[in-house]
């Protein structure tokens, strides 16, 4: 095996490449796909709601403020199984959220009440654990936050001149949670009114602060029916209908589906052709050995077994080489954007499994027709090609 | 032994006239007989050799290797034939760069599902019969042209084929390496095979039976 491996160095080389270059694009195709699934996965989970009015720049959440008493109504409306209070806001309040899709953000959440999206009962946690109701101060990061300030378990973050000290952080979920601060509601509402002073010197309730708030629905209901019901009940609110914001979601990502699309079928092109022209061209350039085998007596049949087998041991071996080396590369640039909070390639298990079976799949192909055209001729036509 | 009658071959020219190679070539070789078919550079030698090898399909004629016709025949059964009867020494050696001398010699019993102690074994006298055995662990390139001969004239015999077929297997070596090998042909033909060896050269004649000429594609 080992000398078969050497004999066949270049070719495995040249296969490392295409692949290298096939699971690299897949690589950033999924990172890409991680993160619109996601956002699709959390706005199908869960109603979410506002109260009505612009509310601009107070994260995902379009809408006015949400009193404690609209959040009561919610909860009456029949179908209706939890809702939680949340206050959403831009860290740097000096840059448009519609410049940035990767804004970052504080989540206060009201930890009395269990988290009611229906995808994300919990939100996994790497490193410490994650906040307890009735806490003050004390956050829980997402990775990119944590990765991009350097922070870890026991450090401090400073937020409008007040320290937090983080407690956790979370797994790296490659879409929003990633950028999230998430504190408690108490101290997301003081966060909230030392961003936005105008708010300090209204006589509005603690308890009316709330940027929206995550409505789950009990089970056998139909959440766009749910979602129907609070708007008709509850007044002055925007309500979320999951299936349209779902659409509006993967409209509004059309472009980045496309260019994912784009990317994988490039990288299928790319490396498919420089595998199977690899594997062909390693076959034909053997022809002379084929036909010295033929004139000792090997069949087609034994002959093609033996150029398929060597051929597939070859891909395969290529293939994993070229999903070390993308991953040597991916992770590489990953570390070194990562300190920026960026994470560039994802490689899944499917990714790296699709990407050998589809080596191995073609190369055994490129092999077959090779082999059918060289077991073709006669061997002393072979050896006379090959010469 | 073998039996070839009325073979002709034509193949393609550049500009696809056809260039008639063997024209009617019949020749019969009894089992111990060494048969030199002898003749000028591009009279036909290689290409009659690999006719009756099975190695190249003839445009026309028959070929019968032990009472058996082979033309026409199935891919399988010429495969099968040349396996286990038909023992080849080419010009230029034809060693597999990737295998070691031994394991080249040892390739002739791998497609006829020899047992593979017993070929070593085999394959280990027949390179210290023609001293060699000592470069049984060296590849090709690291063999010298006798050496490589010595290799693939083990190679040929090692299934010990009635029929040995030898194109030129003196060409690329020096008298005492091309006495070696003619005298180990010889020494197969005493044995019963039959032996056609091709050459443009006059050492083999010395070592025939029987002397035929080719000459613009026919016997004469």
């Amino acid at each position: 095996m080992a000398r078969l491996l050497r004999s066949y160095a270049f070719t495995i080389v040249g296969i490392a490449i295409g692949v290298a270059g096939l699971v690299a694009l897949g690589a950033m195709a999924e990172r890409i796909v991680r993160f619109i699934d996601g956002g699709d996965r959390f706005v199908l989970g869960q109603i979410s709601v506002a109260g009505k009015g612009l509310g601009m720049g107070t994260g995902f959440t379009a809408g006015g403020l949400l009193s404690a008493a609209q959040l009561g109504e919610i909860a009456a409306v029949p179908g209706v199984a939890g809702v939680q209070a949340q206050v959403m806001l831009p860290i740097d309040t000096s840059r448009s959220q519609f410049l940035t899709l990767t804004q970052e953000l504080v989540l206060g959440l009201d930890l009395t009440v269990p988290m009611p999206n229906k995808h994300y009962r919990e939100l996994p946690v790497r490193t410490g654990r994650f906040l307890r109701a009735g806490e003050r101060h004390r956050t829980v990061l997402g990775a990119d936050f944590a990765a991009a300030r350097a922070l870890a378990v026991g450090q401090t973050l400073v937020l409008e001149g007040t320290d937090y000290t983080v407690v956790g952080v979370l797994e790296r979920t490659l879409t929003a949670p990633d950028r999230f601060a998430i504190v408690s509601i108490d101290d997301a509402r003081e966060l909230f009114l030392a961003k936005e002073p105008l708010l300090g010197r209204l006589p509005i309730p603690r308890g009316d602060l709330n940027t929206g708030a995550a409505v789950g629905w009990q089970e056998g209901n139909d959440p766009d029916g749910v979602a129907r019901h609070i708007a008709a009940q509850v007044t002055s609110v925007n309500v979320t209908i999951p299936s349209e914001i779902s659409e509006v979601l993967r409209s509004s990502t059309a472009f980045f589906s496309a260019l994912l699309f784009g990317i994988g079928a490039l990288g299928l092109v790319i490396g498919g052709l420089t595998l199977s022209n690899t594997v062909a061209a390693a076959v034909f350039e053997r022809i002379r050995d084929f036909g010295i085998k033929r004139a000792l007596g090997a069949t087609d049949l034994a002959l093609g077994g033996e150029i398929l087998r060597e051929a597939l041991v070859v891909s395969f071996a290529g293939s994993l080489l070229g999903v070390v080396l993308a991953a040597a590369i991916g992770l590489g640039v990953n570390l070194h954007v990562g300190a920026r909070g960026q994470h560039l390639f994802l490689f899944s298990t499917r990714l790296v499994l699709g990407a050998l079976g589809f080596s191995v799949i073609l190369g055994g192909l490129a092999a077959a027709y090779a082999t059918g055209r060289v077991i073709r001729l006669s061997p002393a036509e072979a050896i006379r090609r090959g010469a | 032994m073998l039996r070839a009658a009325h073979l002709v071959k034509t193949f393609r020219g550049p500009d696809a006239t056809p260039v008639p190679v063997i024209q009617g070539v019949s020749l019969q070789v009894e089992a111990g007989e060494c048969v030199v078919v002898a003749g000028a550079s591009g009279s036909g030698k290689s290409t009659l050799l690999n006719l009756i090898g099975l190695l190249e399909d003839p445009d026309e004629g028959e070929i019968w290797l032990a009472g058996r016709r082979l033309t026409p025949a199935s891919r399988r059964e010429k495969s099968r034939a040349r396996g286990r009867a038909i023992g080849y020494v080419f010009q230029s050696f034809l060693l597999l760069s990737s295998l070691t001398a031994i394991e080249n010699v040892m390739l002739s019993a791998r497609y006829i599902g020899s047992e593979r102690a017993g070929a070593r074994r085999k394959a280990l006298a027949l390179l210290e019969q023609f001293g060699v055995a000592h470069r049984k662990d060296h590849y090709p390139p690291q063999l010298s042209g006798g050496e490589q001969q010595r290799v693939a004239y083990c190679r040929a015999v090692l299934n010990d084929p009635p029929l040995i077929l030898a194109d030129e297997p003196t060409g690329n070596l020096d008298d005492e390496h091309a006495r070696v090998i003619l005298e180990g042909l010889r020494d197969r033909a005493r044995a019963g095979a039959a032996i056609v060896v091709v050459s443009h050269r006059p050492e083999p004649t010395r070592h025939a039976d029987r002397v035929v000429h080719l000459t613009g594609g026919m016997l004469t």
